[in-house]
């Protein structure tokens, strides 16, 4: 009798690791063909329309300005306060602009924005595709001749693919506005020297290793949304539960692509 | 989609035949514009129209709206039956000026 | 029948979905011009065919001829043309929310033809005037009544003057007046562009109205696919049973059903 619940643990885990295997691998063709409509749609005489790119644009990126502007400048003056306090031990409170420079540029603008993205607009993307789901208008794109992935997916991706890497540069100066402006209280140091510093320490690598992961960022919440979207097939609560899954594995993916991607590139 | 453009004073008359569907009617609303710039009263020859779909029927709306504007009489002629349909579809029949033949219009003009 | 006169033609059928087999052996032809009303109750399989109609689902076997081609066979830029020629208005209208009534008709236009923005304008608002919606192409979808939806949607289902034309409970949730008017529709329509018109329903009374020919689903099978008189004289039971509303009058085994009622109780 021991061996049962055991049993079935196991073959629980077998079936959860078959699923997200199959997952991925939904995933892996939705990108595919998504990218696969960016490049040769126009051969195909099915473009994707610039207009549509364009509204996306403006629909996941220019609206999440503010929100992403605050939440960098939070975090920004949150890294100056946090260095400071660190630094002090040490009687090293000068250093502390080579630790927002780089942790700001590296690190917290991309994830940051992407964070912030994932949880604006994952959702709504996989709100949006579950409630056309379930109310047949992917039925009716798809007899009328239209791809869904190549009408909904594609713009949303070239949208997120221009618009992430330049929220995670606003989020750079903003944050590293933030941290200035702490900086010039607390330790009485002009933003303009800070500026000068900053940039003294930063190399160009330090920007594009941050811009590099937006990209990833947003192949990874366009595609965990869209893919949440497609699949949700019971009902307005099928479509919750979609919003609520893109949001929290738009994140955890985001988190962990990050660490994998710092892990292969800055050691 | 064949059109023919004749002098039949003071009219243009304009013949379509054959096919007026989504692929040639663009050429068939092209050449019912061309006559309306110049200023000339239309009439649109339907006899040997085989089948028309909406987007012929769409442009003979769009010139008798072109030729209202600008004061020309535009009318069709002998409308064959399977276009007669579609107008009839739309209650177009009863807002085209519709004549059973050319000789007919001709005739009245006289 | 001539093989080419049929817009319609389909031979043994069989689709399952999982391991459940959902339709079993389906063949049924109509012709171009023909009204086909496919009737069943729910669970009959009905909308599933439909769906295999449509070319959303691939068949485990059987085959599928519209218009003279088998779509299970097709490639996808075949099936992009063919769909130029079908029409489909689902049941809840399946109206885009994001685009105004007039972007919805004009939508199948716009991604199928290179036609003059005015030839488009000028069609989309024809075909409102053929469901009598003139007037309403600048409101939103969710501005619209049940009734209103459903024509709309017949609006854009009809605006490319498609050969055929899927029409999906076209009744269903209408008041007995707007869905009279429906079907007066759709017999204008298959008259004045000599459509084949599939309608797919579970009312009775317009199946009868508007049908030439009825094909009668039952669990995934066809009980009949025939004329209006044919299935109205049919003596099958559970066609009678259909068309007098009965319910499924099976016998009842008084220990099986004790048993069930009992069960993991005693």
């Amino acid at each position: 009798m021991t061996l049962n619940p055991l049993l079935s643990f196991v073959s629980q885990v077998g079936q959860r690791s078959l699923q997200s295997v199959r997952e991925v691998g939904y995933h892996a063709a939705l990108l595919a063909e998504a990218f696969y409509w960016l490049l040769f749609g126009h051969w195909r005489r099915q473009p994707v329309r610039l207009g549509a790119v364009f509204k996306e644009a403006v629909g996941v990126g220019v609206n999440a300005i503010p929100i992403v502007a605050l939440a960098s400048f939070a975090t920004g003056m949150m890294l100056a306060i946090q260095g400071i306090y660190t630094l002090r031990t040490f009687g090293a409170e000068g250093q502390v602009v080579l630790g927002i420079a780089l942790s700001v540029t590296r690190e917290f603008a991309p994830l940051i924005t992407g964070i912030f993205v994932a949880g604006r607009s994952g959702s709504a993307i996989a709100a949006r595709i579950g409630t056309m789901q379930i109310s047949q208008e992917i039925d009716a794109l798809r007899v009328i001749g239209i791809n869904p992935v190549r009408y909904l997916v594609a713009p949303l991706l070239a949208a997120m693919l221009l618009t992430l890497p330049a929220l995670t540069i606003l989020s750079d100066l903003v944050a590293l506005f933030g941290g200035a402006l702490y900086c010039a209280g607390e330790l009485s140091l002009p933003m303009g020297i800070f500026f000068e510093r900053t940039f003294e320490v930063l190399v160009a690598e330090d920007v594009i290793h941050g811009v590099l992961k937006s990209f990833i960022f947003a192949v990874i919440v366009t595609l965990i949304g869209a893919g949440n979207g497609f699949n949700v097939s019971a009902g307005a609560e099928g479509v919750g539960q979609a919003t609520t899954r893109a949001v929290v594995l738009g994140c955890i993916g985001i988190i962990l692509a990050d660490m994998v991607f710092t892990f292969l590139t800055s050691r | 989609m064949e059109i023919q453009i004749e002098d039949r004073p003071p009219y243009k008359l304009v013949r379509l035949s054959g096919d007026v569907d989504l692929h040639s009617s663009p050429r068939a609303r092209e050449a019912i514009l061309d006559c309306l710039k110049l200023k000339a009263p239309l009439l649109v020859d339907l006899s040997a129209v085989s089948y028309m779909d909406s987007s012929g029927v769409a442009s003979l709306v769009e010139g008798y709206q072109t030729a209202k504007k600008q004061g020309l009489e535009f009318a069709l002629v002998a409308v064959a039956q399977s276009a007669m349909n579609v107008l009839k579809l739309a209650r177009l029949d009863k807002v085209f000026p519709i004549h059973a033949s050319l000789d007919e219009r001709m005739a009245q003009q006289r | 029948m001539n093989a080419t006169d049929l817009a319609i033609d389909v031979s043994h059928l069989v689709t399952h979905y999982g391991s459940r087999k959902i339709l079993d052996d389906i063949s049924f032809q109509a012709r171009q011009g023909e009204i086909m009303v496919i009737m069943g109750g729910s669970g009959s399989g009905k909308s599933t065919l439909l769906r295999h109609l449509l070319g959303l689902h691939q068949p485990t076997s059987g085959s599928i001829r519209l218009l003279g081609k088998d779509i299970t066979q097709l490639s996808a830029d075949e099936m992009y043309d063919l769909r130029k020629n079908m029409g489909v208005a689902f049941q809840g209208g399946a109206l885009f929310n994001s685009m105004t009534v007039g972007e919805n008709v004009e939508l199948p236009l716009r991604e199928h033809t290179r036609l003059d923005e005015n030839t488009m304008r000028i069609m989309s608002r024809m075909k409102l005037e053929v469901v009598n919606l003139a007037g309403f192409e600048n409101l939103m979808p969710s501005e619209l009544s049940g009734g209103m939806i459903k024509r709309a949607a017949l609006a854009r289902a009809i605006v490319m003057d498609p050969r055929l034309l899927f029409f999906d409970e076209p009744s269903a949730g209408l008041d007995p007046v707007v869905s009279a008017e429906l079907d007066e529709l759709i017999l204008i329509l298959r008259d004045a562009m000599n459509m084949t018109i599939v309608v797919v329903t579970h009312e009775l009374e317009s199946a009868f109205k508007i049908a030439d020919r009825i094909t009668v689903l039952d669990q995934g099978r066809i009980l009949m696919s025939d004329t209006v008189a044919a299935v109205r004289a049919s003596s099958n039971e559970r066609i009678q049973s259909l068309l007098n509303r009965k319910p499924r009058n099976e016998a009842i085994n008084p220990d099986e059903y004790m048993e069930r009622l009992t069960r993991e109780i005693f």
